[in-house]
């Protein structure tokens, strides 16, 4: 039988179950006394030896590790609890898990047998209002040992992990593509469980052991809620860790791995020579405590509105706005979009598409255009603006009023060639109604004086993907592009220290125009619904685009432009080939 | 009567017209001195509390905690200040800080020269710019020299501010 690596829904489609405490509370009975299962044989390296762990702001933790993975934890000096424990070492760091059981809570812990010290992550379930997203709190410490005077140092968190990139292999074949573009979030793209077609983001910690090895924890929020953590050698390319949580059926996952990868590359960090602050993004505002286990977390499913057909409809007659002035809704991503160009203005011209009606303009000045689709009596006038981006490469956008999913069209139209690349958005999707959707339609130009090609068109490449970009928008407003995977890319908002703070993806696509020229779409799925169209110019280094958004606010679409730097590459095209 | 908190040229003026008063009036001189004197300590302490008054006020702006500043102020509608401001350091190049009590001692005026941290937030109007403001980001910062123009009153429970704007 036909078999593909794609599941029904990707992750940002699921709707995971919201679990009740009593439900998890079941799932998690068995598993916790038997502890996390294990491909790999489990390390011995504490069989039948008792430590004792000293953390500086949270629990002192006495264990007693017997044989065939059984250990007894005494949290605080309280009652000795027998619980299931996997244990994996890599080159004298050890790495344990287990739950309590009786409880939703566990421990995941790092000890490094050199230095003596530790960090614990204490685990927990039914801590946020989605019981399902498992909880950290980290605590750092070391290994008690009789006679000797604590450590002075201890693991701290670090921007060192920041730029890289990693394939990995765990020992239950799980094959991921990981990136750690930013020091507080990461990106994660499945190759073996979704099939690699995108990329997806979660909050992440990156703490170091020493200045080869780290430690790297990820929760997959706005999705299953699965906390995943493991000990990197980053010379070796080898990683220790484990995976709590439930997945898109429910099942428990509790389990820790061992595996091997293959370094992808480094991209630029932007923080100031000498900054190797980790969590650049707090936890809690200033001059507040953060709860235990605050974080910062992006949730745009949980915020973004979620309109019916019936709302779009209401809202788009209600207020429907093309390149509204420099001070409108979205003007702060087009500030360094450039000068528009009036080069179209007075001239008539058709778009033949090719798997689409063609659209013939008659545009009377340089922001105002008359459209029809071919076959038509009436012309409908529309606001536009434009960019020449490169000589004979102008870039424009309008929104289609009247037609029934609203359409915009960001167009890119390359009069040297004779072709174009229109990215036609629309509302009214299956999920959500103002959720943007896109068509990629490619055609000519047909304009007096002009003689397209008949066969050659712009088609979609692999070449930026891997890449990264940053963006400056306009004064505090900068973001960097990380094209993950040929479908989908990654924006990563920086801290006001440079750090990659808060990120999230999108399934996207890339045309090429010209040698060093791209335009691509993101769509910003589950999470705000717009559709942003930028043409990148990289010799220039200026995106200039529009973005496509419908909310409570109505229907527009605005400039977007920024001022670029190439921030690097990871050699992940290998990893995208069809396979046979 | 503006006293220079880095000069005594009017402490000496000040002395000057206490020397020149009791031919005028017939008073004993060591009176008139003696009363002069009690008039400097009382204006010196009321600058010293007005500045520990200010140093008060300016710390909470400068620890993001301004919005817990109203027992520093006469009324507490009249604590809210400018929330794009993150803080403010004097100004060494601008002029000295003056504080003027007036007279009879009840209320004062001070002017301060001073480097001021404004971060204007940006709108969230779209998604980068929200998921800025989700990280604690979300401003555009710049730093201004500016004259900081303060009000004060004498209350029984000591001094407070009653207005503070800038020049």
């Amino acid at each position: 039988m036909p078999r593909t690596p794609y599941p029904n829904q990707q992750m940002h489609r699921i709707s995971y179950t919201k679990l009740s405490q009593r439900q998890i509370a079941d799932k998690l009975g068995a598993v916790a006394v038997s502890g996390p299962t294990s491909v790999s044989p489990n390390s011995d390296v504490f069989a039948g030896k008792s430590i004792r762990i000293v953390t500086d702001k949270g629990p002192a933790l006495s264990y007693t590790f017997g044989r065939n993975n059984r250990v007894s934890v005494v949290e605080n000096g309280s009652g000795a609890v027998d619980a299931g424990c996997g244990t994996l070492s890599l080159n004298g760091v050890v790495f344990f898990s287990h739950m309590i059981p009786g409880t939703q809570r566990g421990y995941a812990v790092v000890i490094d047998q050199d230095t003596n010290l530790a960090t614990v992550f204490e685990l927990w379930f039914s801590g946020y209002q989605d019981n399902r997203e498992v909880q950290r709190e980290i605590y750092y410490g070391y290994v008690e040992k009789a006679g000797q005077q604590p450590p002075a140092t201890r693991h701290v968190t670090t921007n060192r992990v920041e730029g890289k990139g990693f394939y990995w292999k765990q020992d239950n074949g799980t094959e991921t593509l990981e990136f750690y573009p930013s020091a507080a979030y990461s990106h994660f793209v499945e190759l073996s469980r979704l099939g690699g077609e995108l990329g997806f983001c979660g909050p992440s910690d990156y703490i170091k052991i020493n200045d080869d090895v780290f430690i790297y924890t990820r929760t997959e929020c706005e999705f299953s809620g699965t906390f995943t953590a493991y000990v990197m050698d980053l010379n070796r390319v080898e990683q220790i860790g484990m995976r709590l949580g439930f997945d898109a059926s429910d099942q428990l996952e509790f389990y820790v791995f061992r595996g091997k990868g293959e370094w992808l590359g480094q991209i630029a960090q932007f923080e100031q020579f000498g900054d190797e602050n980790g969590a650049p993004v707090p936890a809690a505002a200033a001059g507040q405590t953060p709860a235990k286990g605050a974080r910062r977390v992006y949730r745009p499913f949980l915020t973004m509105p979620k309109m019916s057909k019936a709302e779009v409809d209401a809202t788009c007659a209600k207020k429907t706005a093309a390149f509204a002035p420099a001070s409108g809704p979205g003007a702060m991503m087009g500030g360094n979009r450039g000068p528009s160009t009036g080069w179209l203005a007075g001239k008539t011209l058709t778009l033949r598409y090719d798997n689409a009606p063609a659209m013939e303009y008659r545009f009377d000045d340089a922001e105002t255009l008359n459209w029809r689709k071919e076959g038509d009596n009436n012309w409908t006038k529309a606001r536009y603006q434009a960019w020449e981006s490169m000589p004979g490469v102008i870039l424009f956008g309008h929104l289609l009023e009247g037609v029934p999913n609203h359409d915009g069209h960001s167009i890119v139209a390359d009069f040297h060639q004779g072709l174009v690349t229109c990215f036609n958005g629309y509302l009214n999707t299956p999920y959500f109604a103002n959720e943007a959707g896109v068509k990629t339609l490619f055609g000519v130009i047909e304009m007096e004086g002009l003689i397209p090609p008949k066969y050659n068109r712009h088609h979609f490449t692999d070449e930026m993907v891997g890449h990264a970009v940053s963006q400056n928008y306009a004064p505090g407003l900068t973001s960097m592009h990380l094209y993950s995977t040929p479908h989908s890319l990654s924006w990563i908002i920086f801290t006001d220290t440079d750090a990659g703070g808060l990120e999230w993806s999108g399934p996207a696509a890339y045309v090429k125009i010209r040698d060093g020229l791209y335009f691509l779409y993101w769509l910003e799925e589950a999470c705000n619904g717009t559709l942003g169209t930028v043409l990148v110019n990289l010799h220039t280094m200026r995106d200039v685009g529009v973005g496509y958004h419908c909310g409570a606010e109505g229907l527009s679409m605005s400039a977007v432009g920024a001022h670029e730097r190439l921030a690097g590459r990871f050699d992940v095209l290998r990893f995208y080939q069809v396979k046979v | 009567m503006t006293t220079d908190s880095t000069s005594t040229r009017r402490s000496f003026l000040k002395r000057g017209a206490v020397l020149a008063t009791p031919l005028a009036v017939g008073l004993p001189a060591a009176v008139m001195a003696d009363e002069g004197l009690k008039a400097r300590l009382a204006r010196l302490e009321d600058e010293a509390a007005i500045r520990e008054l200010q140093q008060k006020w300016l710390r909470r702006i400068n620890t993001g905690s301004g919005d817990r500043a109203a027992s520093l102020f006469a009324r507490p509608e009249v604590a809210k200040f400018d929330q794009t401001v993150r803080g403010i350091v004097p100004d060494l190049s601008g002029q000295p800080d003056a504080i003027e009590v007036a007279a009879g001692g009840a209320s004062a005026v001070g002017r301060f020269h001073c480097a001021v941290e404004i971060a204007a937030a940006i709108a969230q109007d779209c998604t980068l710019a929200q998921m800025a403001h989700a990280q604690g980001g979300g401003f555009v910062r710049r730093t201004e020299r500016r004259v900081l123009r303060v009000e004060y009153a004498k209350t029984s429970g000591g001094w407070v501010i009653a207005k503070v704007e800038f020049a």
